[in-house]
């Protein structure tokens, strides 16, 4: 990304490390008032050392860091505190300090020599208190919070400093998921609301792709790469980022999925409209291999089944099924151990799916099914007697398990 | 919120006010009381009339009040010293010797006691033992300095202290091996500190330069509050880490060497006083806690030389062991009562 003047940080040719040793280098970043910026990495890739330096809490080892068009070491210690704050993973503990008193200790670079608060400087430390919906805790003792309430506060004592960039270092570590989200969330607002640039190192790849604007992904021993969040978290390169085994991540859902290795027979799931999502995820994390077929390739049961690593026959959505797919899917149900039938609705696009069921039937495959025996009956006929039916996922799994053989048909 | 932040500076009114009551209180109690009894109404005419010839004018003048003013007055700047190594090292276990200070100074004072190095400086020998306490304090002081403005971690910064310590007593040990008998008691008593025999000169001394110092300290309250957050917090928030590292070494390294000097080492003060003033005025804001603990200190220390001098006169216990032996248990029990630490 080309850093525009206007940018709150901009690098330039940036190379961070300890000392002589290059962690990260040839950064040329910018970070724009108003928009959230996450970096994401490894482990020990070197988020936390970019972050350290942006804040001059760290000598770059080389190149250029201009604060608001400015030298970031031109500036006194007060007046980058005036700009630039930062929220570190170290846990505070400041001792016997009410929340409100805490969040005073921003106002240091406005107060005067001893310190004293301003009837301004009140007025900010409880604004900054209500922008991280921390107002009530105001007068709760610090030593007493939740590391939720903590990290919300510690936001507060940052916002305090009235900066024009933020820097956070894993804002979300040691949160529970409503803390996360909340914390996510009221950065983001931040960004929209009060136009600040928020650069936060973040792990849940997931999370970033929903919140962040930019994204910046470092890891060792390869260049960094920046740009609009959309962009960058493609799948491979995320699962290149992480060197991903046994995992994979969905750029178009922000998921990530595991593919764990199988150890039991080939399932074949004829599913759709959703269906089968569950159901895929269900059956993976038990050991079986899947396959899944013939699925459309706008439905949900098509991204769950590649995400997590399925055979997946695929039909083009503007098609019913049939054609090649069809024949490859028969194949595929035919040479499978069991077949389940997740029971979707049928309708004239995927109506055709009815014949790789009953294909498998007169195959004499054993064929679970969740729908209902009437239901079956409607569809698939007599055939239908044979079928196992289940009524519920957990009843299938049960039914499947007692009919898998673990360890004869593993890869 | 207003009415929380009311209820707060009341209680550091209240606390300020009731301290300062008790410090005048502990101070006549010091000079009145003794095992030469004075009645009262003689007392104060003496004191009114600042007769300082006759015995028990001699008494007053040139023991009582001197002492008392020593204890007060080291006290506080003993409390005050550890409060600034406590924030610094963000360790509540911190108290002013941690830099080897006391351990410097006794080992000074192990060499002109324990050898016969003295016996060819007849004509300081009065003032000697302070000289060397005062060269030892401000020698490990200097060696500490001069370590801090290369180290830049805290914790290092610590251990050297405790390092230095240990090769001053490890000298020290061998000095009292090779000692005689009589020496080695007086040094012993030495070690465990007193505040008897200030000299007018070194209550001026203590009264003037350490002022200066503790004012200086509460000047730094503001910097001091951002050091609670940690050194990258406070970096982060303008403070210059490396100036401000340098004087806070060296106001506590002043303070704690100027009494050490004077008063040989004294057990206790600087490591517990912080943290019954935390208990007292409920905050670790400096601001508040820097004349806060001060105050207690005087207290504290008036109250345990007072306990030295009374409980087996006209034998004189070492304050180090009174300061201990009540001080312990209350920090003890105040702990475990409110459960607060830092």
């Amino acid at each position: 990304m080309n850093g525009k003047p206007d940018a709150a940080i901009f690098t330039q040719d940036l190379c961070v490390g300890y000392g002589n040793k290059e962690v990260l280098y040839g950064l040329d970043l910018s970070f724009p008032p108003g928009t959230f910026t996450a970096l994401l990495g490894p482990n020990g890739a070197g988020k936390t050392t970019l972050l350290r330096t942006l804040a001059r809490l760290l000598p770059p080892v080389r190149g250029k860091i201009l604060l608001q068009g400015k030298n970031l070491y031109d500036y006194s210690a007060s007046a980058l505190a005036k700009r630039l704050s930062v929220v570190l993973t170290e846990k505070v503990n400041p001792g016997v300090f009410s929340v409100f008193e805490f969040v005073s200790l921003g106002r240091h670079p406005h107060t005067g020599f001893m310190g004293r608060l301003s009837g301004r400087d009140l007025d900010v430390v409880r604004e900054c208190l209500e922008w991280v919906k921390a107002a009530d805790l105001a007068h709760r003792q610090m030593g007493e919070l939740s590391d939720g309430e903590r990290q919300k506060v510690s936001i507060a004592r940052a916002l305090a400093q009235e900066p024009e960039i933020i820097l956070l270092d894993e804002p979300t570590m040691h949160l529970d998921l409503k803390h996360r989200m909340e914390v996510m969330g009221i950065l983001r607002q931040l960004c929209r609301e009060k136009g600040l640039a928020v650069a936060a190192s973040l792990h849940d790849v997931d999370v970033a792709a929903r919140v962040s604007d930019m994204a910046v992904c470092v890891a060792k021993g390869r260049e960094a790469r920046s740009g609009p969040t959309e962009q960058v978290l493609s799948e491979n390169r995320v699962a290149e980022l992480y060197e991903f085994e046994g995992a994979s991540y969905d750029a178009s859902l922000c998921t990530l999925e595991m593919r764990p290795k199988a150890s039991r027979e080939k399932v074949f799931v004829n599913s759709g409209m959703g269906s089968g999502a569950g159901l895929f995820r269900l059956l993976s994390k038990h050991g079986f291999s899947l396959a899944a077929g013939v699925v459309h390739a706008n439905d949900l049961d098509c991204f769950v089944a590649s995400a997590i690593g399925a055979d997946c026959f695929i039909q083009s959505p503007q098609e019913p099924v049939g054609g090649d797919s069809l024949d490859n899917a028969l194949k595929s149900a035919l040479q499978a151990d069991l077949i389940v039938d997740a029971g979707y609705e049928i309708g004239p696009a995927n109506q055709n799916n009815i014949r790789l069921i009953q294909a498998a039937l007169s195959a004499h495959k054993s064929v679970f099914s969740l729908r209902s025996k009437e239901d079956a009956q409607t569809i698939y006929g007599k055939d239908s007697s044979s079928m196992i039916l289940c009524n519920s996922s957990t009843e299938l799994l049960e039914k499947l398990l007692a009919a898998s053989r673990p360890g004869l048909h593993g890869e | 919120m207003e009415n929380f932040a009311q209820i707060s500076k009341q209680r550091w009114t209240s606390g300020f006010i009731g301290l300062s009551a008790a410090l005048m209180a502990v101070l006549c109690a010091n000079i009145f009381l003794g095992s030469v009894k004075i009645d009262f109404s003689q007392a104060l005419h003496i004191i009114m009339s600042g007769d300082d010839a006759s015995t028990l004018g001699t008494i007053l003048w040139k023991i009582r009040i001197p002492r008392a003013l020593a204890s007060a007055m080291g006290g506080a700047y003993l409390a005050i010293a550890g409060l600034l190594l406590q924030v610094y090292f963000r360790n509540p276990v911190v108290g002013p010797y941690i830099l080897g200070i006391s351990s410097g100074a006794t080992l000074m004072v192990s060499v002109v006691m324990l050898t016969s190095l003295q016996l060819g400086l007849t004509q300081i020998a009065p003032y000697l033992t302070t000289l060397a306490a005062f060269a030892g304090a401000y020698g490990a002081m200097m060696l500490v300095l001069a370590a801090a403005a290369k180290i830049r971690q805290g914790v290092t910064l610590l251990i050297l202290g405790l390092m230095i310590g240990y090769l001053c007593h490890a000298v020290t040990s061998i000095l009292v091996a090779f000692a005689e008998k009589e020496q080695v008691k007086g040094f012993v008593l030495w070690q465990l500190g007193s505040f008897s025999g200030f000299h007018q000169s070194e209550i001026y001394i203590l009264f003037f330069g350490g002022g200066a110092v503790a004012f200086g300290v509460y000047l730094l309250s503001k910097p001091l509050n951002a050091f609670l957050l940690g050194e990258e917090y406070a970096a982060s928030m303008g403070v210059n880490i490396r100036l401000f590292r340098i004087l806070i070494l060296l106001a506590a390294c002043a303070l704690a060497g100027m009494v050490t000097g004077m008063a040989g080492p004294v057990a206790f003060i600087g490591l517990a006083v912080p943290h019954m003033a935390r208990l007292v005025f409920r905050t670790s804001d400096n601001n508040v806690l820097a004349p806060g603990a001060a105050l207690l200190g005087a207290v504290v220390t008036g109250v345990c030389d007072l306990l030295a001098r009374l409980l087996f006169s006209p034998v004189e216990l070492p304050i180090s062991a009174i300061t201990a032996f009540f001080g312990a248990p209350i920090v003890i029990g105040l702990l475990l009562r409110r459960r607060v630490v830092s």
